[in-house]
């Protein structure tokens, strides 16, 4: 019982710090990779993005620990942060010619 | 895992707030003294109590110093061989290495002036990164005399770094740490509004003669509701400071092919040169470029002064030199910058007013470092800074005072380690701020690495700190106060008035001298607030003595029930003790 409480706090904090930096890396490199798509300055799309991207570490930050589903959780999360990433790979690709 | 929003926000709340907190408190309480920086080094570093000077000749003065200046023997060793490709030849030796840049630094509140030179790595791994190693020096602009680099300057070099990195510089362990404190902050605000949702009777709930537990909570609350939008900009707007840097590296890493292609394009478009073009050149006259620069400036009807000067690709063809305004009429940093053929001095290129975005971020990240001038924001940031201690400490002390009967009916140790950490980091890290000024003033200024001695004492003290916590601990495990709390106020208050007559003592200068026959604020004002730290930590030193009397005095009196009789004694007490 008390072990599985204990696994249960080591999920949500990993969920929380990891899931989430690894959503917002992606929400990040897809930002600024489709800004800089759509013809904004580099810099300006970076420091725009990273602004905005603190504040959603700190949305999902605190989804990850109020939603029901911790296996919901993970695949948003990482899910959608792998997701974002390669997109934004395959975006600067395109771009770049 | 929780039964309900509320109960997950409050299960955050406390244990995120609590393993955090104790770094939240040194990022506070540094960061309150950073606002100061400059100030604590003229107090540590005797022979610059002077007046802050305008950035000196560059032909006369700084670029023979320059010359000069050698790579930083510790850069050298940390940094070089990461940098350097083996496969292309042996490493350059350090006195070898090329000058790439030179650079010079200076603000309205600096008597005197940092500057540089940064040094290439001819064969780097990677040629688009930047293969720079450092070296650095000090002098005082008014007769161009180095400063002893083993001296340190205690403000700008210790505590402001302390503010922000822990000086954990493995692997930028420390930012990251203090990152994580930062996030922690957001969350813990945005989730003890969740919790409480009463905000607007928060602000005038102050009942110091309830027990302790709830009256920690009403300053917890009190604190951290009348300076919450404080507490927010400065988490956020530290983590925007770092977030391309170290947080979210994506420039650097994922999108550097990007990065690398807009720099380029960028070169091409302001005709500012992105590499060297191997050809030798002169350095033409920089101070006509400053003289020129400024007439620009004041062209604009924004006359000021020079903040930062740089010159690109040193003794290239290729070479500019950028000059930046100083900020000090602004919240930005420095800008305005204007750029110059180095060889020649022609104009190349003045910087286009800033667009919006970038607007936003110079203004966010410029209000939370504070290089313009308005003594009174400062202080305000003082007072927001240890309000946030303040809450950051209630916050221990509830989180001890509603367990602590608890764990002592049931034999846990719990509470009393929460308690020694919370006497380590509230009154401990001050004794340690306050031991490494009296260090300054007892060390003999020509002693060899003075600094180090510093900022060993400072440690030292803090290790103390914590050793005396733990030993005085027991009586936590019994429901009592822990009487570190007491001790180590006393220690403060004796530690605070030594520093400030040994300031007198070692270099003549007494607070009558320095508020009114010869006004010096940056020394007067660190000496009148150790002065009134000292006042505040004996007030708290009796009050807790009193409040240690009268838990004692229950104990012995009566068998009631704790609770009940916690509840009713400061009443009592209260009466006594004012009648």
């Amino acid at each position: 019982m008390i072990a599985s409480e204990a696994s249960k706090v080591v999920g949500r904090v990993s969920a929380g710090l990891l899931g989430s930096y690894a959503f917002t890396w992606g929400f990040s490199a897809l930002g600024i990779a489709g800004l800089v798509a759509l013809g904004v300055d580099f810099h300006e799309a970076e420091t725009g993005v990273l602004l905005l991207a603190l504040l959603v570490f700190l949305g999902v930050f605190l989804w990850a620990f109020a939603a029901a589903s911790l296996a919901r959780v993970w695949l948003v999360l990482a899910g959608g942060g792998a997701l974002m990433t390669a997109a934004a790979w395959a975006l600067q690709r395109a771009v770049l010619g | 895992m929780f039964s309900s929003f509320r109960l997950c926000m409050s299960w955050l709340h406390t244990w995120f707030g609590l393993v955090l907190g104790f770094v939240l408190m040194v990022a506070f309480f540094f960061g309150s003294l950073s606002v100061f920086d400059r100030e604590i080094d003229r107090w540590a570093m005797p022979q610059t109590r002077f007046a802050p000077q305008p950035m000196p000749s560059f032909d006369r003065m700084l670029l023979p110093i320059l010359k000069q200046v050698q790579p930083d023997e510790q850069d050298y060793a940390a940094n070089m061989a990461a940098l350097h490709d083996a496969a292309k030849g042996p490493m350059t030796p350090r006195l070898e290495l090329p000058v790439e840049e030179y650079w010079a630094y200076t603000t309205h509140r600096d008597p005197v002036l940092i500057m540089g030179v940064g040094f290439g790595v001819p064969q780097p791994k990677d040629p688009a990164a930047h293969n720079h190693i450092h070296g650095s020096v000090t002098i005082d602009p008014r007769s161009g005399e180095l400063l002893r680099d083993d001296q340190l300057k205690i403000g700008t070099g210790f505590f402001y770094p302390m503010h922000y990195s822990l000086h954990l510089t493995w692997r930028d362990l420390g930012i990251w740490i203090v990152g994580l404190a930062a996030l922690t902050m957001l969350a813990a605000l945005v989730s003890g509004v969740i919790i409480h949702r009463r905000i607007w009777r928060e602000f005038f709930t102050f009942r110091p003669w309830k027990r302790t537990q709830r009256s920690a909570l009403d300053l917890h609350n009190l604190t951290g509701v009348v300076a919450l939008p404080f507490h927010f900009f400065f988490s956020f707007t530290g983590l925007a400071i770092f977030a391309g840097h170290f947080y979210l590296p994506v420039a650097s890493t994922l999108l550097k092919p990007m990065h690398e292609r807009h720099e380029v394009l960028e070169a091409q478009r302001t005709g500012l040169p992105h590499e060297r073009a191997g050809v030798a050149a002169p350095l033409a006259s920089v101070d006509a470029m400053v003289l020129e620069a400024k007439r620009r400036w004041a062209a604009r009807d924004m006359a000021g002064e020079v903040g930062f000067l740089q010159i690109h690709h040193v003794g290239d063809a290729n070479g500019y030199v950028s000059i930046y305004r100083a900020g000090s009429d602004r919240v930005a940093l420095v800008g305005e910058g204007i750029h110059f053929k180095a060889s020649t001095g022609a104009l190349l290129r003045e910087d286009p007013p800033r667009t919006v975005v970038s607007q936003i971020n110079e203004f966010l990240t410029g209000l939370h470092l504070q290089h313009f001038e308005h003594w009174l924001l400062r202080w305000l940031y003082v007072l927001g800074g240890l309000l946030g201690c303040v809450c950051i400490a209630t916050g221990f002390i509830f989180f001890v005072e509603k367990r602590k009967k608890q764990h002592a009916a049931a034999g846990s140790q719990g509470s009393r380690v929460v308690d020694a950490l919370a006497v380590t980091t509230v009154t401990g890290m001050v004794i340690a701020a306050v031991a490494m000024l009296v260090a300054n003033r007892l060390l003999p200024a020509e002693l060899a690495g003075k600094g180090d001695w510093e900022q060993a004492a400072f440690w030292g003290a803090w290790v103390l700190a914590l050793l005396h916590a733990a030993w005085r601990s027991a009586p936590v495990a019994r429901s009592r106060i822990n009487p570190a709390w007491r001790e180590q106020c006393w220690a403060i208050a004796g530690l605070a008035v030594a520093a400030v007559l040994l300031n007198w003592v070692t270099t003549g200068d007494h607070l009558i001298g320095t508020v009114f026959t010869d006004t010096y604020w940056p020394v007067a004002g660190l000496d009148l607030s150790l002065l009134a730290s000292a006042a505040l930590a004996l007030v708290a030193a009796r009050r807790l003595a009193w409040r240690e009397r009268c838990a004692e005095a229950v104990g012995a009196q009566t068998q009631a029930p704790a609770d009940a009789a916690d509840d009713r004694l400061p009443v009592t007490a209260r009466l006594t003790h004012h009648g």
